[in-house]
């Protein structure tokens, strides 16, 4: 049956589209792309910043975040739970903490890309109580323009995460920590 | 039941319709706050309807496109003529995999498709996973806004349906601790779900990839732990380029929320090795609408919700009043479309004050549209007699001075003697169910006018520049 409706939906598309109009080309705005603008952003919106003096200190600054994360998971330092796409979602579901590499951060909203390759396993990036990710400071641009035009690809699955998750579902009151990751902090290098 | 009739219920209570109303404002101001700081916001709302434009005079070639994208990236494509087959599809491929936990996410169009209702008659319950839409469903509910599905709940009525649902407290309201209930209960889903349901904001020709855009992480979860992710998409969620992407995403929780962006923008292309995706791509009248060059604007719809929020009518009639999935302004001129006589009221459910148009992020012409209805339901002898008449009679009375004049002079006089209770009865005169009828003057302005001195007419002088 689906196969005759493809035919239908596209016949049906085809005589009824209007004629044709063009396709813009979408200008670089420019705009600020300055981790000023981006951690105030990210701040806005729930997110911390924190500045490393490089990836050495990473270890001691996560220490002093997060004292209590007994289950971690992270490709940049031996974690107490080894995660790769296999790993099963009882385990999974135990994390405390991901220590991910961001790719590239967006100084307009905060946003930082992810891509599959960084995250250990899909559904690290939510399922974690909390999320890091660590973003070299250059790799800031002002807008999703310029991220977008920055992408390889993206990949089997990717995705902007923009501060921790929530909801204002109930009488629109802002809620941290809806069902993916309660807090995230971007370490800045 | 008309608009009208059901927004009477809503109505009824006085201080509720006021929240309500002030709330929606409240995200309309939002919105506004971050619209003005993006200095290009207008001319991104250009390139946006452009590019839709542009994708629906290509409509054709453009879902072709996506297909062959998809299938070489190892998604199965579906489609489905209308909602039936679209709910038969998903059947099979849950029954395919003999899966019993389902977790969806938000999807409009499985709404417009009452998938749920339909699973749940083959023995299979769906769980939504975002907050709002829970909620409505223990309610047992349809959500009244597209973007915020329980806007219409009081955090005390969420306090009771998760009292009886989930245990919670009796009395708690606190929506942090409520949301922290439903996050555990959900949990527990999220990790033992089979098959993950989502929707599509958008949907790439060129990759072939759909981005799912929430706040909560529940689509994430939901189908990076699940076997299979099934994503259901109508046809005109389409955009060409992934750098459109830029466009749309700088615009759309701006306009829904005011938020600089979702939480999440995700963009689902491949499954991963040994688990499966499908895309199921669904007309369910779209193309008819489509072949509507007055309508077929509403198909550049990218769902914001603004023009619900800013809409006066509304905010103060409740999305429930318009009884389609899609309520609002936008859900005025797209429910006509699929059931013109079901929904003959709805196109009239709006002041024509331009609002809707002013917001819309891809500059759908809301408010013409609404009034090209009216028209063609008119036409169609869709409206009741009642509105028909009055308006036929009115129309001749307008059209002609004297008989303007005459009637003007009836009624000035009338409205002195006639007893109050006759001039406002609500049988014959809705307007004034709650308004007064203002004091009638001695005269017209054009008996005045004829009173006054005729000024004598002067030679034109010449202009001495100053
Ligand atoms: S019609 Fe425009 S304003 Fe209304 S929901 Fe759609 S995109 Fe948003």
């Amino acid at each position: 049956m689906s196969s005759a409706s493809r035919t239908r939906i596209l016949l049906a598309a085809q005589a009824n589209k209007p004629a044709e109009t063009l396709l813009p080309t979408v200008p670089d705005f420019g705009g600020e792309a300055t981790a000023e603008r981006f951690s105030a952003v990210l701040a806005g919106i729930g997110g911390t910043v924190v500045w490393l003096d490089g990836l050495g200190q990473l270890g001691s600054t996560l220490q002093q975040l997060f004292p209590e994360a007994r289950n971690t998971a992270s490709p940049l330092f031996a974690g107490t739970v080894p995660v790769d796409a296999g790993t099963p979602t009882e385990v999974l579901a135990d994390i405390d903490l991901a220590v991910l590499t961001g790719e590239i951060g967006v100084a307009e909203n905060g946003a930082i890309w992810l891509p599959e390759a960084n995250m250990l396993h899909r559904a690290l990036p939510t399922i974690t109580q909390h999320l890091a990710l660590v973003l070299d400071h250059r790799r800031i641009v002002a807008t999703m323009h310029q991220a977008y035009a920055q992408l390889p690809g993206t990949g089997g699955y990717g995705t902007f995460v923009a501060g921790p998750s929530k909801t204002a579902d109930i009488e629109q009151s802002l809620v941290i920590g809806a069902h993916g990751a309660r807090s995230l902090v971007v370490l800045l290098y | 039941m008309s608009h009208a009739l059901r927004a009477d219920q809503f109505l009824l209570d006085a201080d509720r319709t006021t929240w309500h109303d002030e709330t929606l404002w409240f995200v309309r101001e939002k919105r506004d706050r971050a619209v003005y700081a993006v200095p290009e916001f207008q001319a991104l709302r250009e390139l946006a309807s452009q590019i839709k434009d542009h994708t629906l005079s290509r409509l054709d070639r453009y879902l072709q496109e996506f297909e062959a994208a998809a299938q070489a990236n190892g998604v199965h494509v579906h489609w489905a003529a209308d909602a039936a087959e679209h709910n038969a599809i998903i059947l099979a491929i849950i029954r395919q995999q003999g899966a019993t936990r389902i977790v969806k996410s938000k999807s409009m169009l499985t709404e417009e498709c009452h998938l749920n209702p339909y699973l749940l008659q083959h023995g299979i319950e769906v769980v939504d996973t975002d907050l709002g839409e829970r909620i409505i469903q223990f309610r047992e509910e349809a959500p009244s806004h597209i973007v915020l599905p329980a806007i219409h709940l009081k955090k005390e009525d969420v306090g009771d349906t998760f009292h009886l649902h989930l245990g919670t407290e009796k009395g708690e309201s606190d929506p942090q601790r409520l949301t922290e209930a439903a996050r555990q209960h959900l949990r527990a889903k999220f990790l033992a779900g089979q098959v993950a349901i989502s929707g599509v904001n958008f949907a790439v020709a060129e990759t072939g990839g759909v981005v799912v855009c929430t706040n909560e992480g529940n689509a994430d979860l939901g189908v990076n732990l699940a076997q299979v992710h099934i994503a259901c998409m109508g046809i005109e969620k389409l955009i060409p380029r992934l750098t459109d992407l830029g466009v749309f995403t700088r615009l759309l929780a701006r306009s829904a929320t005011g938020q600089p962006v979702t939480t999440y923008t995700s963009h689902f292309t491949q499954p991963v090795a040994g688990k499966e995706m499908h895309v199921v791509i669904v007309d369910n009248g779209r193309t008819q609408q489509l072949g509507r060059p007055d309508f077929r604007a509403s198909l550049k719809c990218i769902r914001c919700g603004a023009c619900m929020n800013t809409c006066p009518v509304y905010r103060r009639s409740g999305g429930h009043s318009y009884d389609f999935t899609v309520p609002g302004p936008i859900g005025a001129i797209l429910s006509p479309n699929i059931d013109m006589k079901k929904h003959a009221s709805l196109p009239f459910a709006s002041t024509l004050c331009g609002s809707c148009t002013d917001v819309c992020p891809v500059k759908i012409d809301i408010h013409t549209q609404l009034y090209k209805w009216r028209q063609v339901l008119g036409e169609a002898n869709e409206i009741p007699a009642s509105k028909k008449w009055s308006m036929k009679f009115m129309g001749r009375l307008l059209a002609s001075a004297r008989v303007y004049g005459l009637s003007g002079q009836f009624a000035r006089k009338a409205l002195r003697f006639l007893p109050h209770g006759l001039t406002h009865a609500a049988s014959f005169n809705a307007w004034a169910v709650a308004r007064e009828l203002p004091e009638p003057p001695q005269q017209s302005f054009r008996e005045w006018y004829q009173q006054q001195p005729k000024p004598v007419p002067q030679p034109p002088q010449p202009q001495v520049p100053a």
